[in-house]
C-alpha cells in the first residue's frame, strides 16, 4: 500500500523551518480556512474525522475540545501542548519538532481558535534542548510573520504562544502534573475532578494535547475529515501514525505508517529483526505497556486492537526484543524507571514501584523464591486502579504481563538461582 | 441538599460535603489519612477507597471518599471484598517500609497506622526478603524548637506540609525528593517556628512528628483526657487535658468550630508547665497572732483559717476593704467573691491582668485573636468592675449622705500606687493573678494592707507574706465557666481532685459567705452558675447543664467598655 508520508512530510526539508520554507509546503494555509470557519465548526470537523489523542491514552481530540466550558468569553482559557516526552522509547514528538515545527504552531494556533484560548503553551522536556530552540526560534519567525500575536494572520483573534522548558520529570507529561510544573509548583499530579477542562492551568479550562495529535490538525482542516477517516482502520482508528521502533530491529527510528499497519509490516518496514534474530517479544506502546509475545506478530497496530490484546497502543513506542533478551532483567530495568520516576505523592505508587523493584531484582540476582510471581502479580493489583494518576498503572502493566505470559522466564530464575540469560551490565 | 446511600444507610447532606463526612453521618467511618477537614484535598493516601455507583452505575474503579463529593442518586460501598482488598493493600504498603519501632514510638496508643491496620490491615507480612528504606540521619530532626521528625516513621501524607501553607500560613514545610524517597522537611534556611507550629504534631497521624515538650513523656494510653479550656489567654481554646493521677502531661485542642477550631497554640500547650514549676500551696497558712505582721507561720485548717478571715472583714475599722480579682477566676468565684464584697460594703474591686503577645487562633469565622494572658477577664471584670457596689455603701449608711463618694482603689491603684495601705484587710483572690505576684516591687505595696489574704493555688512571693493565705484548686481541679474574647461563656469540669487541703475557690468562698448568711453556705460551682444566669441578664436563659458544649455567645454585644457599662447595669439588687 503505498502511503504518502503526512505529518513527516516535510523531516529533510530543512527550508521547512523557516516560515516561507513552511508556507511553501502550504503551511498556513490551515489556518487561514480555520479563521473563517466558526470556531465550533473547526471542532465539528475534528470530531468527525474521529483524531485520537496520540500521547497515550487516545482520547477522542474533537470531544476533549468540546469539554471546555464557552458561556463566559472574559474567562481565560488555555491550550497546553504537552511536549514533555519522556517514555523509554518514545522519540516521535522530537522528530515533529526538530523539523516541522511550524505544523506544530499552526495546530496549536487552530485549537486555540477552536476553543478561544488566547494563551498557548508548550510545555517541553527538559532535555529536549535542540527542539526547544528550533521551536523558540520559529515562535520568534511566527511572531514577526504576523501569525502569533495581537492578529492572528490579519484577523482580530489575539494569540500568545510560549515555550515552556521542564526541568527533567517524567512525571509533568501527566496533564495534571504539567500543569502543577506549568504554574511553578512542584510537577506532582492533581486529584480529578475535576479535570483540567474545567480547572486547568491557573484555575482555568484548559486544553491539554499532544504534540503529534496537534500536529494532525492542519492536515484534517486543509484536506477534510473524510480524507482523514479514509486512513486507519475503522471508524475509531483513524489517521496516519509516528511510531518510534527501537530495540532489536535493524533500523531502528520513528516511521510514520496509517494506523493499524500490522506488526509484522511495521518490523519489515524498519529492516527487520537485527542480525536475523528471533523476535521473543515486543512493547507496542512505550514503557507502560504490557508485553506481547511473539505469537501476536501480526497485530494490527491501532488503538482498539492492541487494547483487545491485553495491551495498549499509548504512544506507539514499540520496543523490539530477540531471543537474547532476558524478560525478568527488562522488566525489572522498566520498574526501576518507574519507580525513579513516581512523583511519591500517592501510597500504591510510591511504596509499590519501589516494592516491585525490589523483588524483581532479587529475582534477577538469583534470589529469587517461589511464590514471587504470586507477589508480583498480588503487589500489581494493589497498585493499579488505586493509584491517584496514571503513572501506578503504567508502572504495574509491564509487571503483569511478565507474571501472565511469561511465567516461566521466573520459574527458570527461581530453579536456577540465577539469570539463565548471558550477562548485561544493567544494575 | 443531596442524598446519598452510605452502605444502605441514606442521609441528607449538604451539597459539597464529601463522602467522607457523610459516612461520618451515618455512622460508617471511611477509614482516611491524609483527608483532614481543614486541608485541601489532595487524594493521595488512598486509604478511602470505596466503590461508588451513580445512578444504579458502578464507576470503573474504586474512587477516594475525600475527593468525591456526595450527590444525588449516589450509593456507595465501603463493604465490598473489592473495597476491603484494596484498604488491606494500602494498609500493607504503608507498613513495608515503616519501622515499627512502636514500643518506642510516642504516638503508640493513638496512631493511626495501629488502629487502621488492626481493622483493616493483614496479621503478617510478605515484605521479608527486602530491605526497608531508611532515611539514615533523619531519625529525630527538629524542625524547630517544638516539633521534632523521624523521617522513617512518615507515610506522606503531607497534613502538616498543607497545614503550614495553610493553616499558620506560614509555609516552613516541604515535600522533598521524589517516589520512594520522598521526604518531608523544612526549607533551606527556614525552621518550623510559628505560633501554632505543635498543630502540626496534631495532624500528623503517625509518630513521624513528635512534640519536643511531650517526647517520651508519657505512654498515651496511660492518660487521663478530660476535657477543659486553655487558660493561657482570652481566646479560650477548648482542650483536652491529658494527665495522670493528677499530672498534666500535655494539652491538646479539643474541636470546636466556634472558636479554636481544630487548633491551638503553643504557648497555651506549655501553661500547664506553671502548675509544675511553681511551689504549689497546700495547706491554710496563718502568720503569727492577729494583726501582727511578722509573727510565726502556723498551719491551719480551713475552719480557722476561715473564721480569721470572717472576723477581720467584719471588724469595721477605718480602713478600706479591697478585692483584688484576677483574668484567671471563674464567672462564679468572682461573683461570689463580688457578694462577699457586698457583705464588706466594699467598691474596691478590680481585676488586674497582663497584655499578652496577641496570637490568633484561625477558625472558619477568621479566628479568633487573644491579647491577655488570662482566660477571664471580661468574665471576672463583669462582677468585680472597680467601683460597682459604692451605691451599696451609701445605702447601708456607712457613709453620710453629703459625704464626697470615697475614691475607688482600682487595680493600678493597688499594684502601682500606695493603695494598699488604706486597706484595711485586702482580699487577692487569686495568688498567681499575673507578673505582679512575682514582682518584689508590687509584692511590698500589697503587704502595706492591715492585713492580707490570699487565695491561690501557687505559693507565689505573694502568698508568701499573706497574713492568711488559703489554698485552692487550680483551673484543671475545678469547675466553672469561661467568658473568652467574644463574650462566649464555655463551662469545663474538674480534671482530677485538688491535693492537699486545697479546694476550690467557689467552695472556699461559699464557706466564708455562709459566716454572714447561711444561705450561702455548700454552694457548687452549678449551683453559682444557676443563680448568676437568674439575676443576670447577659445570663439569661442558660443554665449549668444546658449550655452547649461549643459554649454560648452572652446576649451582651460588642465592646469591653459597652460591656462594663452594661455590666454595672446587670448588678444585683440588694436584698
Amino acid at each position: 500500500m503505498a502511503f504518502e508520508r503526512v505529518l513527516t512530510r516535510n523531516v529533510g526539508n530543512r527550508d521547512a523551518l523557516t516560515l516561507d520554507g513552511y508556507r511553501k509546503t502550504g503551511g498556513y494555509e490551515a489556518l487561514a480556512k480555520a479563521l473563517k470557519m466558526e470556531p465550533d465548526a473547526v471542532i465539528e470537523e475534528v470530531k468527525k474525522s474521529g483524531l485520537r489523542g496520540r500521547g497515550g491514552a487516545g482520547f477522542p481530540a474533537g470531544m476533549k475540545w468540546g469539554f471546555i466550558p464557552q458561556k463566559d468569553p472574559n474567562q481565560p482559557r488555555y491550550l497546553v501542548c504537552n511536549a514533555d516526552e519522556s517514555e523509554p522509547g518514545t522519540f516521535k514528538d522530537r522528530l515533529l519538532m526538530e523539523h516541522d515545527p511550524h505544523q506544530l504552531i499552526e495546530g496549536c494556533a487552530i485549537c486555540c481558535w477552536a476553543v478561544r484560548a488566547a494563551t498557548c503553551y508548550i510545555y517541553i522536556r527538559g532535555e529536549y534542548t535542540k527542539a526547544a530552540a528550533i521551536l523558540e526560534r520559529a515562535l520568534k519567525d511566527a511572531y514577526e510573520g504576523g501569525i502569533l500575536g495581537d492578529g492572528v494572520l490579519g484577523s482580530n483573534f489575539k494569540l500568545d504562544m510560549y515555550v515552556h522548558r521542564g526541568a527533567g520529570a517524567y512525571i509533568c507529561g501527566e496533564e495534571t502534573g504539567m500543569l502543577e510544573s506549568l504554574e511553578g509548583k512542584r510537577g506532582q499530579p492533581r486529584v480529578k475532578p475535576p479535570f483540567p477542562a474545567v480547572v486547568g492551568a491557573f484555575g482555568a479550562p484548559t486544553v491539554i494535547n499532544n504534540v503529534e495529535t496537534l500536529c494532525n490538525v492542519p492536515h484534517i482542516l486543509v484536506r477534510g475529515a473524510d480524507w482523514f477517516k479514509s486512513i486507519g482502520t475503522d471508524e475509531r482508528n483513524t489517521g496516519p501514525k509516528l511510531y518510534a521502533i527501537s530495540g532489536h530491529v535493524e533500523r531502528p527510528g520513528t516511521y510514520e505508517h496509517p494506523i493499524g499497519i500490522t506488526f509484522r509490516e511495521m518490523l519489515e518496514a524498519a529492516g527487520g529483526m537485527w542480525r536475523q534474530g528471533t523476535l521473543k517479544a515486543f512493547i507496542p506502546g512505550g514503557a507502560s505497556a504490557p508485553i506481547l509475545k511473539a505469537s501476536e506478530i501480526d497485530i494490527k497496530m491501532d488503538f482498539d486492537t492492541v487494547a483487545k490484546a491485553g495491551s495498549m497502543l499509548g504512544s506507539a513506542a514499540v520496543i523490539v526484543m530477540d531471543e537474547t533478551v532476558c524478560m525478568v532483567r527488562s522488566v525489572a530495568r522498566l520498574a526501576k524507571f518507574f519507580n525513579h520516576e513516581s512523583c511519591g505523592q500517592c501510597t500504591p505508587c510510591r511504596e509499590g514501584t519501589n516494592w516491585m523493584e525490589l523483588v524483581l531484582k532479587r529475582l534477577e540476582h538469583g534470589e529469587g523464591r517461589e511464590g514471587d510471581a504470586m507477589l508480583l502479580k498480588s503487589v500489581a493489583g494493589n497498585v493499579g486502579g488505586n493509584s491517584l494518576c496514571a503513572l501506578g498503572d503504567a508502572a504495574v502493566g509491564p509487571v503483569k504481563s511478565l507474571v501472565e505470559r511469561f511465567p516461566e522466564e521466573i520459574d527458570a530464575h527461581v530453579r536456577e538461582r540465577r539469570c539463565p540469560f548471558p550477562e548485561y551490565r544493567y544494575f | 441538599m443531596p442524598k446519598v446511600t452510605i452502605n444502605d444507610r441514606t442521609v441528607e447532606v449538604e451539597a459539597g460535603t464529601n463522602v467522607i463526612e457523610a459516612g461520618v453521618k451515618v455512622g460508617v467511618q471511611i477509614p482516611h489519612y491524609c483527608y483532614h477537614p481543614r486541608l485541601t484535598v489532595v487524594g493521595q493516601c488512598r486509604m478511602c477507597l470505596v466503590e461508588v455507583w451513580q445512578n444504579g452505575k458502578k464507576l470503573p474503579k474504586l474512587q477516594t471518599a475525600c475527593s468525591t463529593t456526595a450527590a444525588e442518586n449516589m450509593e456507595v460501598r465501603t463493604d465490598t471484598p473489592e473495597v476491603r482488598q484494596a484498604q488491606a493493600g494500602m494498609m500493607e504498603f504503608f507498613l513495608i517500609n515503616h519501622p515499627l519501632d512502636c514500643p518506642i514510638c510516642d504516638q503508640a496508643g493513638e496512631c493511626g497506622l495501629q488502629d487502621y491496620s488492626f481493622k483493616h490491615g493483614v496479621a503478617f507480612s510478605r515484605f521479608q526478603f527486602e530491605d526497608k528504606r531508611t532515611y539514615p540521619g533523619r531519625e529525630r530532626i527538629p524542625l524547630g524548637p517544638n516539633v521534632i521528625l523521624n523521617m522513617n516513621r512518615c507515610i506522606q501524607c503531607t497534613r502538616c506540609v498543607r497545614f503550614t501553607h495553610e493553616v499558620s500560613k506560614t509555609g516552613e514545610l516541604g515535600f522533598f525528593n521524589r517516589g520512594a524517597r520522598t521526604e518531608i522537611g523544612t526549607f533551606p534556611g527556614k525552621e518550623l517556628d510559628n505560633p501554632l507550629s505543635t498543630c502540626v504534631v496534631d495532624v500528623c497521624p503517625v509518630g513521624a512528628l513528635t512534640s519536643t515538650r511531650f517526647r517520651f513523656a508519657e505512654r498515651v494510653f496511660y492518660l487521663d483526657k478530660k476535657p477543659s479550656i486553655c487558660t493561657g489567654c482570652d481566646v479560650g481554646c477548648n482542650i483536652t487535658i491529658e494527665h495522670r493521677r493528677g499530672d498534666i502531661k500535655r494539652y491538646k485542642p479539643r474541636f470546636n468550630p466556634e472558636v479554636n477550631d481544630y487548633w491551638m497554640c503553643d504557648y497555651g500547650r506549655s501553661t500547664f508547665e506553671r502548675y509544675k514549676t511553681v511551689p504549689r500551696l497546700r495547706a491554710c497558712r496563718m502568720r503569727g497572732q492577729e494583726g501582727e505582721k511578722t509573727g510565726t507561720e502556723t498551719m491551719g485548717s480551713w475552719k480557722e483559717a476561715l473564721d480569721l478571715v470572717h472576723r477581720r472583714l467584719r471588724l469595721r475599722t477605718d480602713g478600706a476593704v479591697a478585692f483584688l480579682g484576677s483574668g484567671f477566676l471563674t464567672n462564679e468565684e468572682a461573683w461570689l467573691a463580688a457578694r462577699l464584697a457586698d457583705y464588706a460594703g466594699s467598691p474596691h474591686r478590680g481585676v488586674p491582668v497582663d497584655l499578652g503577645a496577641g496570637w490568633t487562633i484561625p477558625n472558619l469565622q477568621g479566628g479568633i485573636t487573644g491579647t491577655e494572658l488570662a482566660p477571664n477577664r471580661r468574665g471576672a471584670e463583669l462582677f468585680l468592675r472597680p467601683g460597682s457596689g459604692i451605691e451599696l455603701e451609701e445605702t447601708l449608711g456607712g457613709a453620710g449622705n453629703g459625704k464626697e463618694k470615697p475614691q475607688v482603689l482600682d487595680p493600678d491603684e493597688l499594684l502601682l500606687g500606695d493603695g494598699a495601705s488604706k486597706c484595711a484587710v485586702l482580699v487577692v483572690l487569686d495568688s498567681d493573678f499575673g507578673r505582679g505576684a512575682y514582682t518584689p516591687e508590687v509584692v511590698e505595696r500589697l503587704r502595706r494592707a492591715q492585713f492580707l489574704v490570699v487565695l491561690g493555688w501557687a505559693d507565689s512571693p505573694l502568698a508568701k507574706v499573706a497574713d492568711v493565705a488559703l489554698p485552692v484548686a487550680t483551673h484543671a481541679e475545678k469547675d466553672g465557666t469561661f467568658v473568652n474574647a467574644e463574650w462566649r461563656v464555655q463551662r469545663f469540669n474538674a480534671a482530677f481532685p485538688a491535693p492537699g487541703q486545697a479546694r476550690s475557690t467557689v467552695e472556699a468562698l461559699a464557706d466564708l459567705l455562709g459566716r454572714f448568711d447561711a444561705k450561702w453556705a455548700g454552694l457548687t460551682a452549678d449551683k453559682v452558675f444557676d443563680r448568676i444566669a437568674s439575676e443576670v441578664p447577659a445570663f439569661t436563659g442558660h443554665t449549668w447543664h444546658t449550655l452547649p458544649a461549643t459554649g454560648s455567645a452572652l446576649h451582651v454585644p460588642g465592646a469591653h467598655t459597652a460591656m462594663s457599662d452594661a455590666a454595672a447595669e446587670t448588678l444585683p439588687e440588694v436584698s
